[in-house]
């Protein structure tokens, strides 16, 4: 799968699981830059991407992650 | 210990004390659950036990049964397709449906069955480890 479509799957899951249309992700994108991705919808987000992309992230993973951008690069090599 | 598969069981009473109890605590009073003949009127062999008494059962289970006490319910869902009613005794089968390692996270299915082996409920629960 395309690296693009990746990030348009997973925008997909931030705008469904945050409740918000308006969201935009780039590679770039952090938390720091959408509203309403605190601790608690983190653990939403993942659960919905692992079960959407259907694998698994380990802790150590997401605790490299510095942006959205890696995750997608995390889920391309899964794939 | 959660591995995909692990079962748990439970078994719960909807005796006079969780009923009124749960009155009590949240004043629902609607004669489907209150009155003998409105229950009744309405197709019922009985008052009708608040569906949420089940959610309370869960909780119960979250917090007392499973062998780990730094849990969190981070939602849950249930659908009824029985009614109980007062003194009923119910068996919760709950099974864990996936372990997420990354994020602590548990998801189960779970469902209750009444003294008669009748389904009666049936829901999802995710449960984080804090």
């Amino acid at each position: 799968m395309e690296s693009s479509e990746i990030l348009k799957q997973v925008n997909k899951i931030f705008i469904d699981v945050l409740d918000n249309e308006t969201i935009v992700l780039s590679n770039e994108t952090t938390a720091n830059d959408v509203e309403d991705w605190d601790s608690l919808t983190h653990i939403q987000l993942v659960v919905a991407i692992e079960k959407h992309f259907q694998m698994h992230f380990t802790s150590s993973e997401i605790r490299n992650w510095k942006n959205i951008g890696e995750m997608c690069v995390t889920i391309s090599k899964r794939l | 210990m959660f591995l995909k598969g692990t079962k748990f069981q439970q078994a719960y009473v909807v005796d006079e004390s969780v009923y009124s109890g749960f009155i009590s605590l949240f004043r629902d009073e609607n004669p489907l659950h209150t009155n003998e003949m409105f229950a009744r009127a309405k197709g019922f062999k009985s008052r009708v036990m608040h569906g949420n008494i089940l959610n309370g059962f869960i909780s119960h289970f979250v917090g007392e049964c499973l062998p780990l006490k730094n849990v969190i319910i981070h939602s849950q869902g249930i659908s009824y397709s029985r009614p109980v009613y007062l003194n009923d005794t119910l068996e919760l089968y709950v099974e864990v449906e996936d372990f997420f390692e990354s994020v602590q996270t548990i998801e189960f299915k779970f469902f209750f069955e009444n003294q008669n082996r009748i389904k009666i409920a049936k829901g999802k629960l995710s449960i984080g480890l804090i």
